[in-house]
């Protein structure tokens, strides 16, 4: 404040003069259209909070989400679920998780790109092919059904699935789409993968086709579905099993 | 006094409600989550990241690249983050993700760069679209020539003659595994690799004419120019064009470039979850390669 | 008249009527806030001014990335947090603390006693600020949004305010007067809210971090709330003030204030999980969000209409009073910010407009449009009764209105639209993902033109203000009115 400047108090606090009195309240009363307001904005926001809040759980990343899932994995009792499907069953989840990118649901492939496991003379023959390629993958152009495929490179799943898994799907893709071969059992995987332990990863075709076509893996122990047949006598030639 | 209390209180219950409701609660639903183990205890997901790639990520939040960059992919009810496909690489080009993200991908990260805003396309995937151990050069080039790359169809622009599979630059200085692998055909690294990204950071415009319209920034303060000193580092950017460096000299990454690259390439979240959806599978093929037919990606669409 | 020699400094006694004993202890008080409320000031508006700087480089280098790219303290990711903190705890915080200190002294009818604590709190919060903004540049960056400061200016920060804010409050407890005027909630509720809020961000993400995405979570919330608990809940107590002040009329309605306040302090403490929407997070905390903000349409109805029905009839006075312009034009911004807010946070449309330019464009809305105008009309109306002058060109005013009011109008328009065209070519999965990135650049050039607006406008208003500072404004008994009085005796004497 430069009260240098003047001394007349009013010019120096002019500013204080001239201001209103200090704010206050008045008493109004609500209107009916605003009440009206706040309970449509409840009922919209309490409405939207219901329908989309998953299942409040935080496992619920789905907004639409239902009911919690069961717990999955880990756990006696879900195990013993597991159990309690067939090895078909617990194949197709298998397929479905691991094969079906490729493979296709419908076991046809892809044109020149994924093979087909329907009818083909690899899935269906004997059981030592398929977990072979299955155990250790498979690279290269390879023949399937009088196709040929030869861009995509199959992964090993020796890693990434057990024995039991690997024989469940196996047991799945040789008696679905119409194929109709023997089940395989997880001690038939567990012997090939002790005797392919020191393989290096990736089959080529000409390794496969060495292993004669109607090698099965001993120990086969059929079940169900399968015709019977012989342990390992031989088949007749690979021909394509009409598929369905 | 009276109105002081009862102001105090209330403006410390709407508070604490506040907190408690978006902090408290889901901290205790989410916020001690421990990795997925499978059966066996071998497949352990996510990781705590190494020390290179550990340091990547504080120079990625310190740098700001979370602000054009999210790492967090939405389901694909909510938009089409799972199915979109990257820019760049070789047909089929990768998708952005084969699932949405969830709360367990990132119990590892500190800061957690989840991103706000998508001025660039999304991370989180980017290191699992980098070329794979599996794409052994034999195969690709193979599949490749004789299609005379009626594959490229999926490319916006075509590529500029179908560009023979050795690459242009000098073989030394590719780090990455099979530089041949996915031959890109400006004479650029292979899509994603650390080469690629290196050069990307050093220079987002030169990357292809598809990027003129990038408004990335250019890192480089995070490289160094120096003298070639007998050979060429090995490695030393590959640049070509008006960002190449003078003969003679070299551009080289600094140990935060390679940090931030180690970071990038590190950044997978393709691994299958229990509690999320895989649109096309567990684990899908290691190594799609490039398809000799304009076929689109191999999974067939999945069932909602 | 008294002799000259005869007026002490500090406190000026003046033979005058009983009735002017108001009038008096107005005088003490403002005397008593005068240096660091001045002070306050002059320290936001020097942030102000490089946050604008800031401002413009961030928009330009956005569109135009090749300019200045080489130097890493120039980079484009380190020099948007930058503007961001600059702007958010250099200018916001600091216009709203000393707004806050004067409104308090004022409403509390009490003399702000040992102002030097205070000044000492503000030279600590500028220091703060300043270690917080040279981490970031060098590359030490929390990656924490809104909360990119390294821990030690967050220490430094907090030192400050205990020294500013326990002053505000014990003002506030050796008030005289038994109400408790509704700006003294917001203000009050504001100064406990703040410090809370910082320390469980702080004491969240750095001293008992959470785990994983919980740290965004916890991150957001904190963004949100230091929107509105703490910079928010300022603007509206001021406009509280402001307005009725201006014109000299009580508020509308008490019942309309208190709702108000109430359902703001509840459901706006619950947003912020909708800037997280379809990411990696249970729903329902997403969900809960989205139906707070729908909720928020409680206060802002509230808010809107009490101020809307004072004003009643009063539209005019804008006319002449800057301080009732940019009060007015802040509390309707408060209205468009948040339905805005509430449109994009709808998962339908969020589908389109989530990671693109729209968020931008409700920040800046809340933090602009909303509070800074406020804190603008605020300033306008306090810094004559501190320096004893009015402002000396109301030409100066003028621009400053225009040029802001255009300025985040064309901004908000740019980033909206162009958010839209962003989101609709990001979810358009058969088009290569540069397309949305050049789809949004025409959008961002315009943007760059509204920051050159602002920047006219905020330097205009710095040299307005330094001329103020320095001394230099109009000795009168009359205000600075915007556009010349056309009648006699109208409402318009201010």
């Amino acid at each position: 404040m430069d009260y240098g400047e003047t001394s007349d108090v009013h010019e120096v606090h002019a500013a204080i003069q001239r201001e209103k009195r200090e704010p206050r309240v008045g008493l109004e009363p609500l209107s009916i259209w605003l009440i009206a307001l706040y309970g449509l904005a409840l009922f919209t926001g309490g409405a939207y909070l219901g329908r989309f809040s998953g299942n409040f759980s935080g496992d619920g990343l789905d907004p639409m989400g239902g009911p919690p899932p069961a717990k999955k994995g880990g756990g006696a009792q879900s195990q013993q679920q597991q159990a309690e499907l067939s090895p078909r069953d617990r194949g197709k989840k298998i397929f479905a998780a691991n094969c079906q990118t490729c493979h296709q649901a419908n076991g046809l492939g892809v044109p020149s790109q994924y093979p087909p496991l329907a009818g083909s003379e690899f899935t269906t023959g004997g059981s030592k092919r398929p977990a072979m390629i299955v155990l250790k993958g498979l690279q290269g152009p390879v023949t399937v059904k009088g196709q040929k495929f030869g861009s995509a490179v199959m992964q090993p799943w020796d890693k990434t699935l057990t024995d039991q898994k690997i024989a469940d799907v196996l047991t799945y893709e040789r008696s679905e789409w119409g194929n109709n071969a023997s089940p395989v059992t997880a001690e038939q995987i567990a012997a090939l993968r002790k005797e392919l332990a020191n393989h290096p990863d990736s089959y080529t075709e000409p390794d496969v086709l060495a292993v004669p076509a109607e090698a099965e893996l001993p120990g086969g122990a059929p079940a169900g579905a399968a015709p019977p047949k012989p342990g390992e006598a031989a088949k007749p030639a690979p021909s394509p099993k009409p598929q369905g | 006094m009276k109105g002081l209390v009862s102001l105090f209180i209330g403006v410390f219950g709407t508070f604490a409600f506040s907190w408690v409701g978006l902090t408290v609660i889901p901290n205790l639903q989410i916020g001690a989550l421990n990795p997925q183990m499978d059966e066996e205890g071998t497949d352990i997901y996510p990781a705590p990241k190494s020390g290179m790639a550990d340091r990547g990520r504080r120079i990625y939040a310190a740098n700001g690249c979370i602000y054009c960059h999210s790492q967090q992919i939405r389901p694909d009810y909510a938009a089409a983050d799972i199915d979109r496909v990257r820019d760049a690489g070789p047909s089929p080009r990768p998708k952005w993700a084969e699932r949405r993200s969830a709360p367990r991908d990132y119990i590892f990260e500190r800061p957690v760069v989840l991103g706000q805003e998508r001025m660039g396309p999304d991370l989180a995937n980017v290191g699992k679209a980098g070329p794979t151990e599996e794409e052994k050069p034999a195969v690709a080039p193979a599949a490749n020539a004789p299609a005379g790359s009626p594959a490229n169809v999926a490319l916006p622009k075509p590529a500029s003659g179908n560009a023979p599979p050795a690459p242009v630059q000098p073989a030394a200085a590719n780090p990455s595994p099979a530089a041949s692998a996915s031959p890109n055909p400006n004479g650029l690294p292979p899509a994603y690799s650390a080469a690629w990204h290196h050069r990307h950071l050093y220079s987002p415009r030169s990357m292809s004419p598809d990027n003129r319209d990038s408004t990335m920034p250019a890192y480089k303060f995070l490289y160094e120019k120096q003298p070639i000193s007998g050979e060429r580092s090995a490695d030393a950017l590959q640049l070509t064009g008006p960002e190449a460096p003078p003969p003679g000299w070299e551009v080289v990454p600094t140990y935060d470039a390679k940090c931030l690259v180690a970071y990038l390439m590190s950044l997978d979240q393709s691994h299958p979850l229990k509690e999320v959806k895989t649109a096309a599978g567990a684990a899908p093929p290691a190594a799609s390669p490039p398809a000799a037919s304009a076929a689109s990606p191999p999974a067939a669409p999945p069932k909602k | 008249m008294t002799p000259t020699a005869d007026i002490p400094l500090k406190e000026p006694v003046i033979s005058a009527a009983a009735g002017d004993a108001e009038q008096l202890e107005r005088a003490r008080i403002d005397a008593s806030t005068r240096v660091p409320v001045l002070m306050f000031y002059a320290s936001a508006m020097v942030w102000l001014l490089i946050g604008t700087l800031l401002a413009g480089f961030v928009s330009f280098k956005l569109h135009s990335p090749d300019w200045l790219s080489d130097v890493s303290f120039l980079t484009w990711g380190r020099l948007r947090p930058v503007h961001m903190n600059v702007m958010i705890y250099g200018w916001a915080s600091m216009a709203a603390m000393g707004t806050a200190i004067w409104l308090m002294a004022r409403l509390c009818r009490t003399t702000l006693r040992h102002p030097l604590l205070i000044v000492a709190g503000i030279w600590f919060w500028n220091i703060g600020v300043l270690a917080g903004v040279t981490g970031i540049l060098m590359g030490y960056s929390t990656g924490y949004d809104w909360l990119e400061f390294p821990p030690y200016a967050a220490v430094i920060l907090f030192v400050a305010y205990a020294l500013i804010i326990s002053w505000a409050v014990l003002m506030f407890r050796f008030r005289r007067g038994d109400q408790i005027y509704i700006t003294q909630w917001y203000l009050l509720a504001a100064f406990l809210w703040f410090p809370w809020l910082y320390a469980a961000a702080q004491a969240m993400l750095f001293v008992v971090p959470v785990q994983g995405v919980m740290q965004a979570a916890v991150g957001w919330w904190y963004a949100n709330n230091l929107l509105f608990l703490w910079l928010g809940a300022i603007a509206l107590g001021t406009a509280y003030y402001m307005i009725p002040k201006v014109i000299g009329r009580p508020v509308y309605s008490y019942h309309l204030a208190t709702i108000g306040f109430w359902t703001y302090a509840l459901f706006s403490s619950w947003t912020g999980m909708q800037r997280l929407v379809d990411g990696p997070f249970p729903a329902w905390m997403i969900t809960a969000s989205i139906a707070a903000t729908i909720l928020t349409i409680i206060p802002v109805a509230t808010v809107g209409l009490n101020h809307h029905m004072t004003m009643q009839g009063y539209f005019p006075v804008m006319r002449y009073s800057p301080t009732l312009r940019f009060t007015v034009f802040g509390a309707m911004s408060y209205t468009v910010f948040s339905i805005v807010g509430i449109l994009i946070s709808l998962r339908s449309t969020a589908r389109y407009l989530h990671f693109t330019e729209a968020s931008t464009a409700y920040t800046h809305l809340g933090l602009y449009a909303f509070f800074t105008m406020i804190m603008f009309g605020s300033m306008y109306y306090i810094v004559p009764r501190l320096v004893g002058r009015e402002w000396r060109y109301a030409t100066l005013i003028k621009l400053h209105f225009w040029a802001s009011a255009y300025g985040i109008g064309l901004m908000t328009l740019m980033l909206l639209v162009g958010g839209f065209v962003q989101g609709a070519s990001q979810n358009d999965p058969s088009l290569p993902f540069i397309e949305s990135a050049g789809s949004v650049l025409p959008y961002l050039r315009g943007r760059t033109l509204a920051a050159l607006l602002l920047t006219a406008s905020h330097f205009i208003f710095a040299f307005h203000f330094g001329l103020m500072l320095f001394g230099l404004g109009r000795t009168s008994t009359v205000p600075t009115f915007l556009n010349p009085i056309e009648a006699e005796g109208s409402e318009a004497h201010l």
